[in-house]
């Protein structure tokens, strides 16, 4: 009854012309402010480009960029002098970004920001306090832990905190931060572990790498402070090689042996600072991911064979295959350690992977073969055996890693 | 003209009827309407959080990232699939390895390959996790060691995939079909937000038309309209789809279809829904049933659509072509839908079911026979005598004036941030093409659909044409 009294009504047809009028006003108005606005933001992007040059340019070739330089007038313009300040800032050191530094105070880029930071939209304030952390200026310290407290939008506090961790200048900040941390949801992994190296890196910038180990050990039994978060903070250790925490690592690895994803960690952690001693064990731990973990780095271990080390340095048959990874320790001495044992590896270990060539497990299964196949000769001799094996999932694995092998020689 | 003079009951049922389409076209317009203002929220949104530092920082870093595989189902591909793989060989991303499932090809898809990345036998002992048709050999490249090839009996693009699933040693894996081009960062900005979020487990990436553009080496270098009307058409239906559409159903968390030319999946979600199944809606058919997954168990998680990483992928090029995949598409749609029936209209699934399901099934699945029922009824109510001419002529120009503005406004959304398409003369005639849409083509997709409906239960994908690149 409604509809048909509608559709007969005369007020409707009014209605329905006044539509018509308007649609098609409204067609001529989309593509004519379609038109202006892409030659507005083309004309507006072109003129940006050009002042982050020549910023970029006057920053590294001028000693005192801001005599050459004009002052940002607008937003359009602070915006290219933020984007291009932060840019020197994070690909240069020393003198260039103390320049960089110096034309954003000068120039109030910064203050602009903080305005920014409290506008009423949410990611306009999330993209203040990007630009802010990039910037890397110590002055900002106050206004970050300020703004945390004012903050409404978890997405904005996480920003706030990761450029705080970039700022942190002691053991207060490292524990104000880490509390701050502890009243938001956890985020991912990845985000506390780069907080956490932030953090470690600032500390060790500082001298106060010790910090951080006795940090580690304090939390080690906080119930308040989530797993997740406790084996984020080892990872972060082993990102950014804070070697002085290594004894506090070992009282995790012995304290949370129920915690697979800390052992992980631990794991990790322990080979990335060069100790192995933990292995022969884990590759028998009851969770599989221990094992995996343990796997990767099976063949990094140490000797228990002691040969004549002079044979083995001229020797290609032995060493070469694990020779990047052990490149990769900072000390020359330790290198050269593991260079003259990197064939040598631990019965126990060669022991403990072949079993694990029988593992219920795929991934562990097909990391044994891996692992064998770079322990040189021994680990080849074992996984040739295997292929003979009745076991048809041990012996695909090690017919795989032979072929690895073969194809990498 | 004479008319047949009929009862007040019947009068009162043809205008009733009139009523009730004029409601529907008000409500679907309304909705792409609101989709629209809410993609343009997220455009804003996304324009100010993607140039921001921390998002360089990630592109920028060799450690923030996880390894992906990337899989690419193959069946009679031979024109394309070298140049796909050079394309997704260039990828930026540090850790990556590129499947190729070549799904029983009746063409030299197999022999193409095994010629131009040298293939060697593999002997990686593959695990079965999720079923498939058999694998007849698994070659890796002698070129490229991250290139690996299978070579399996044709069992449909969803079985390939699940194939592509069992190799692959990755914990995030990225389909894509062997006729796409992705950019050279898609998989990077798209693999990112997995990073970003531990409860994200699907999201896919914008797919573009690459008819009309030109490729050199693999990447698309100059971005131009097809000259063909038809193909240009669905450009401008592939710019509202996916940042309207799709854009549109991440504010309201209720993402129902990645593509499946360019969808990055978390592995253990999706083998935890037993892989693919086999259908020709095997995209959509992924995400709802990932949907229902977590719901069913109560795992919190998200699906999102992302609007910068670029897939570039061929569109028909012919009418029947066109035709063909149409159909297809809606069948897969209505199978989905039907297979996954428990999620339509139940308040288990929250805003899924209650916004994104009933939109498919009363707007996508209901709205083409609707639509047919009025471009029937009008002549027959002409004839009878009952029809509102002048509510007929305003209704029609209300809907192709609204419909012009919605498609205008998608090519806004587009030049709003992204502006792929430089030259003024290809947005005047996408603006155009707004218009063309609205006579001939549009009635030739809504016959499509309607033949689809009535035939839901084919399950054949029609043969397969592709030019080279």
């Amino acid at each position: 009854m409604f509809l048909t009294r509608l559709t007969s009504s005369p007020d409707f047809y009014t209605f329905l012309y006044f539509a018509v009028f308007l649609l098609a006003a409204l067609n001529i108005s989309e593509i004519v402010f379609l038109l202006v606005h892409k030659r507005s933001i083309e004309s507006s992007e072109a003129k940006k480009e050009l002042l982050k040059h020549r910023i970029l340019t006057a920053a590294v070739t001028v000693t005192e960029p801001a005599e050459i330089l004009e002052r940002p007038r607008d937003s359009a313009e602070y915006e290219a002098y933020g984007e291009a300040t932060s840019s020197i800032i994070e690909s240069f050191e020393g003198e260039i970004a103390e320049r960089a530094s110096r034309l954003i105070t000068e120039f109030g880029i910064d203050r602009y920001y903080i305005r920014l930071a409290s506008n009423q939209i949410w990611y306009k304030r999330a993209h203040a306090i990007d630009i802010l952390s990039s910037l890397k200026l110590k002055t900002n310290r106050d206004f970050f832990f300020s703004a945390f407290e004012k903050e409404n939008s978890n997405t904005v506090k996480y920003r706030i905190l990761y450029g705080l961790s970039l700022l942190v200048q002691g053991k207060e900040d490292l524990y104000a931060v880490s509390k701050m941390l502890s009243s938001l949801p956890y985020l991912t992994a990845k985000y506390t572990e780069d907080v956490f190296f932030n953090i470690v890196t600032a500390l060790k910038n500082s001298g106060l790498e010790e910090d951080f180990g006795s940090f580690l050990r304090e939390i080690m039994n906080d119930a308040g402070i989530i797993v997740k978060v406790k084996r984020d903070c080892l990872s972060a250790c082993r990102a950014a090689a804070c070697d002085k925490a290594g004894p506090v690592v070992r009282e995790y690895y012995a304290a949370f042996q129920s915690e697979p994803e800390i052992i992980i960690s631990c794991i990790k952690t322990l080979v990335g600072m060069g100790d192995f001693d933990v292995l022969p064990e884990v590759l028998r731990h009851k969770d599989w991911r221990v094992r995996l973990t343990a796997l990767k780095y099976a063949h990094l271990s140490d000797s228990d064979i002691k040969e004549d080390s002079k044979t083995l340095l001229h020797d290609p048959n032995h060493h070469f295959a694990v020779l990047p990874s052990i490149l990769r320790h900072k000390d020359w001495r330790a290198r050269l350690t593991d260079l003259r044992n990197a064939h040598l590896h631990s019965t126990e270990i060669l022991r403990a992977l072949k079993s694990l060539l029988h593992d219920g497990n795929y991934h562990i299964r097909l990391n044994a073969a891996l692992a064998l196949s770079r322990m040189g000769d021994r680990g080849l001799e074992i996984l040739k055996e295997e292929t003979a094996s009745p076991d048809k999932f041990a012996a695909d694995a090690a017919r795989y890693a032979l072929d690895g092998a073969k194809t990498a020689s | 003209m004479n008319h047949i003079i009929l009862s007040p009951t019947v009068i009162y049922i043809a205008y009733f009827i009139q009523g009730i389409i004029f409601l529907y076209f008000i409500a679907i317009n309304s909705t792409y309407t609101l989709l629209i203002f809410s993609a343009l929220k997220d455009i804003v949104q996304h324009s100010y959080l993607s140039t921001t530092r921390s998002a360089r920082r990630l592109l920028l870093s060799d450690s923030y990232y996880k390894p992906v595989s990337v899989i690419v189902p193959a069946y009679n591909e031979a024109e394309v699939v070298s140049n796909s793989i050079k394309s997704l060989l260039n990828l930026h991303y540090p850790e990556f390895e590129i499947i190729v499932i070549n799904d029983g090809s009746s063409d030299d898809t197999i022999g193409i390959l095994k010629r131009d990345f040298k293939l060697q036998p593999y002997t990686k002992p593959v695990r079965l996790q999720v079923p498939h048709a058999p694998i007849k050999a698994v070659y890796v490249s002698g070129d490229y060691a991250n290139l690996i090839v299978v070579d399996k009996e044709n069992g449909g693009k969803a079985d390939a995939i699940n194939a592509g699933i069992n190799v692959s040693s990755y914990p995030i894996f990225c389909s894509i079909d062997a006729d796409s081009l992705l950019e050279p960062d898609a998989v990077l900005k798209a693999s990112k937000l997995f990073i970003e979020d531990d409860e994200l487990i699907a999201t896919g990436g914008i797919v573009r038309v690459i008819n009309g553009c030109k490729v050199k080496d693999g990447a698309v270098s100059d971005i131009e309209l097809p000259e063909k009307t038809m193909e240009a058409i669905q450009v401008l239906e592939y710019t509202r789809a996916f940042l309207s559409g799709r854009t549109g159903w991440n504010l309201l968390k209720s993402l129902l279809i990645i593509s499946g030319a360019f969808g990055v999946f978390r592995k253990d979600m999706v083998l935890a829904v037993n892989g693919y199944r086999k259908t020709v809606g095997e995209d959509m058919d992924l995400v709802m049933r990932l949907h229902r997954h977590c719901l069913d168990n109560k795992i919190p998680y998200k699906i999102f659509f992302v609007p910068d990483p670029v897939c570039w992928t061929q569109v028909p090029y012919t009418l029947s072509i066109l035709r063909r995949q149409r159909n297809r598409w809606h069948r897969g749609l209505i199978d989905c839908l039907r297979t996954n029936r428990v999620m339509i209209l139940n308040p288990k699934y929250g805003k899924v079911s209650l916004f994104a399901v009933s939109y498919f099934v009363f707007v996508e699945v209901v709205g083409p026979i609707l639509e047919l029922m009025g471009y029937i009824s009008i002549p027959i109510f002409y004839l009878l005598g009952v029809l509102n001419t002048k509510f007929l002529l305003l209704l029609i120009a209300v809907a192709i004036l609204w419909g012009i503005s919605i498609n205008i406004a998608a090519v806004f959304l587009d030049n709003f941030n992204y502006r792929r398409y430089r030259k003024n003369s290809d947005i005047l005639r996408l603006c155009l093409l707004s218009v063309v849409e609205f006579f001939g083509y549009r009635e030739i997709m809504l016959l499509e659909r309607v033949k689809a409906t009535f035939s839901f239960r084919e399950t054949s994908w029609g043969k397969q044409e592709r030019k080279a690149h």
